[in-house]
């Protein structure tokens, strides 16, 4: 066994420990803990496949930016174990069977595809993931969605102000 | 591409005329020479011409179908602005963003008319929903608006989520974002798992965005929660505009028989249900605005009929029937906004008060019922006369009638109201301008329900 596939096997069984245990804590500031090591174990699969740039901005934008926010809300909200809602039953469960059933068809699917036999992920080759690559690409073939995605950030932001402001 | 990008340099105009306009009034007059402008734009792109060049590579189409779309919504939107543009004044201090917000929701929309590509979809449909967010939280002193809003964000973030998830499948499978590749019927028919249950998402979340049941739920909370005048946009153009991107979607799907999935089979129970609830529920709503937010769900199972046949007779009318419900929508909102009272009880005695808006009220919700001489007869004509063209499914055109006699008892009600029964029929104060406003928009109605072709002609020419 080469480093790179312990270290696929490390990463992917550190991703799916680590997101069970954000179901599982009962303490909210817990599970946003658990999930920044999901974050950190992806970027860690990101860099094996050689897309670093996208590693990176994994990390600084949902390890940092959003986890920052989300300890926020969950610090000002005091969220415990007391204040926390009862669910109804009946509800928990309509959850749990459609949620089941959803899992079981994409399991089923991704199992029974024949498109994905043979097609095994590009450890350590490929370079459509390096910086300078994915900067081509944005500028000349997607410039277009690339130009246009800043229509939709104007308008949150426009929203943003028009929510926010003192009236 | 001259609505694309003239409506996103319009919203910017509008965002700095909020800072040296301080009059509303003005500031409705400038959304108004803004909405001619795009609209007279987007009619000269029909005949060829074309303000910017710009190389989209194959993610956007300007075909006929798109375009006329794009000339209708933004004539419905022009028609809205100058109904109802007072109201839109009076629902809070930021006139300028609202009308910002409106032309960047009119960016959104004439992305998704034309997209080509999965990853333009998404786009547009975000352009279009994240304004949408805003406005339903515009009148910030309101808890129901408020609560309709986040709760109109959430539902949508997950519905855009699955949407993304979707095309991540589709992109695994096919390894393109073109819906050319999606709609090519070795694809279509093929037995990729992946690219189905991609294809599947795709259907889930587009049917929330269009609001069929069983994906409606946030609908009458949403509509009966945000502040009226965005309740009329949001019920008539937006939605109007996300069918276009529903049919450009499953043309493929429609069109030829898969071995695996039976996606007619899936849209039937689909149109079945929306209709069903939709009726069945505006039955027994009190309130005028709820009733409304009913009846579009309603309406959305009637224009799902399109998908559903696929053919030139369903893409014809799915124009036509986007033009005749914006229209009677609009114009039964913009009276609703004007009474004091929302329930059936407010709009007791109003024949005798104000007879003009009674009587344009009188013909919308008859064009909205679809009784003949009116622009809502020839629509609901043609989507059962495409499922008849397809030579099967019979049964559905009978079910749609039965529902669509349904729909004339909640409509009537409204009628029987203001003609049959005594009461103060309290308004607003009644500008002129506006029920000059009302009278046109209702021989617009009539002349649309006697020659249809006025609007399908421009599909050919």
């Amino acid at each position: 066994m080469s480093i790179t596939v312990v270290l696929f096997w490390f990463l992917t069984a550190l991703a799916l420990l680590s997101a069970i245990m954000v179901l599982l804590s009962k303490n909210p500031v817990h599970s946003v803990l658990w999930l920044i090591v999901v974050f950190f174990a992806i970027s860690g699969h990101y860099i094996l496949l050689n897309a670093q740039f996208l590693a990176i901005v994994n990390l600084i934008v949902y390890a940092g930016a959003i986890m920052v926010l989300f300890l926020f809300v969950i610090m000002l909200m005091n969220l415990n174990a007391e204040t926390e809602p009862q669910k109804n039953t009946w509800l928990k469960l309509a959850g749990a069977i459609s949620g089941g059933s959803l899992l079981l068809i994409l399991v089923s699917v991704i199992r029974s595809a024949t498109d994905m036999t043979g097609r095994t992920a590009q450890v350590g080759e490929g370079n459509i993931g390096l910086i300078s690559n994915l900067g081509k690409a944005l500028f000349s073939e997607y410039v277009v969605p690339f130009e246009i995605s800043s229509v939709l950030f104007l308008s949150a932001m426009v929203g943003a102000v028009v929510i926010g402001k003192k009236d | 591409m001259n609505a694309i990008i003239l409506s996103a340099i319009l919203g910017v105009i509008m965002m700095f005329s909020g800072i040296w306009v301080n009059n509303k009034a003005t500031l409705r007059w400038i959304a108004l020479a803004g909405l001619l402008v795009l609209l007279i734009s987007n009619i000269a792109e029909m005949y060829g011409y074309r303000i910017w060049n710009v190389n989209v590579h194959n993610m956007l189409y300007f075909d006929r179908f798109g375009l006329l779309f794009n000339s209708v919504a933004i004539g419905s939107t022009f028609i809205f602005v100058a109904l109802s543009g007072s109201d839109i004044n009076r629902v809070g201090k930021y006139a300028a963003e609202y009308y910002t917000l409106i032309f960047f929701v009119l960016t959104g929309i004439t992305i998704i008319s034309v997209y080509t590509s999965l990853l333009m979809l998404f786009l547009g449909i975000e352009i279009m929903s994240i304004p949408l967010y805003i406005l339903t939280g515009s009148d910030k002193r309101n808890l129901k608006s408020n609560e309709a809003s986040l709760k109109y964000f959430l539902m949508g973030a997950f519905s855009t989520g699955l949407m993304l998830m979707g095309i991540t499948l589709i992109y695994g499978a096919t390894g393109s974002f073109s819906i050319e590749v999606l709609n090519n019927p070795a694809i279509a028919q093929g037995v990729s798992f992946l690219e189905i249950t991609g294809m599947l998402f795709l259907l889930v979340s587009m049917a929330f965005k269009v609001s069929a049941a069983p994906f409606h739920f946030w609908t009458p909370d949403v509509y009966d929660g945000a502040p009226g005048v965005f309740t009329s946009f949001m019920a008539t153009v937006v939605k109007a505009a996300a069918f276009i991107a529903f049919v450009k979607l499953f043309d493929a799907r429609m069109s030829y028989s898969s071995a695996v999935v039976d996606w007619k089979m899936l849209l039937c129970i689909l149109i079945i249900a929306t209709l069903l609830i939709g009726n069945i529920t505006a039955v027994f709503q009190q309130s005028v605005k709820r009733m409304l937010a009913y009846s579009s769900i309603a309406q959305a199972g009637f224009m799902l009929f399109a998908v559903f046949s696929m053919n030139e007779m369903a893409k014809e009318g799915i124009i036509f029937y986007a033009v005749s419900y914006s229209l009677a929508t609009i114009g039964v909102f913009a009276v609703l906004l004007k009474m004091k009272d929302f329930t059936f009880e407010g709009y007791n005695g109003l024949a005798k008060s104000q007879p003009v808006l009674a009587f344009a009220n009188t013909v919308f919700l008859l064009s909205l019922a679809g009784i003949p001489l009116t622009a809502g007869f020839f629509a609901k004509y043609f989507m059962l006369a495409s499922v008849i063209q397809t030579g099967h499914y019979l049964w559905m055109v009978i079910v749609a009638v039965l529902f669509a006699a349904v729909s004339v008892y909640y409509y009537f009600r409204v009628i029987q109201a203001m003609y049959f029964k005594t009461g103060e029929g309290e308004t607003e104060n009644i500008h002129p301008g506006f029920k000059t406003g009302l009278i046109i928009l209702t021989v617009i109605i009539i002349l649309l329900g006697v020659a249809p072709n006025l609007i399908i002609n421009f599909l050919y020419f």
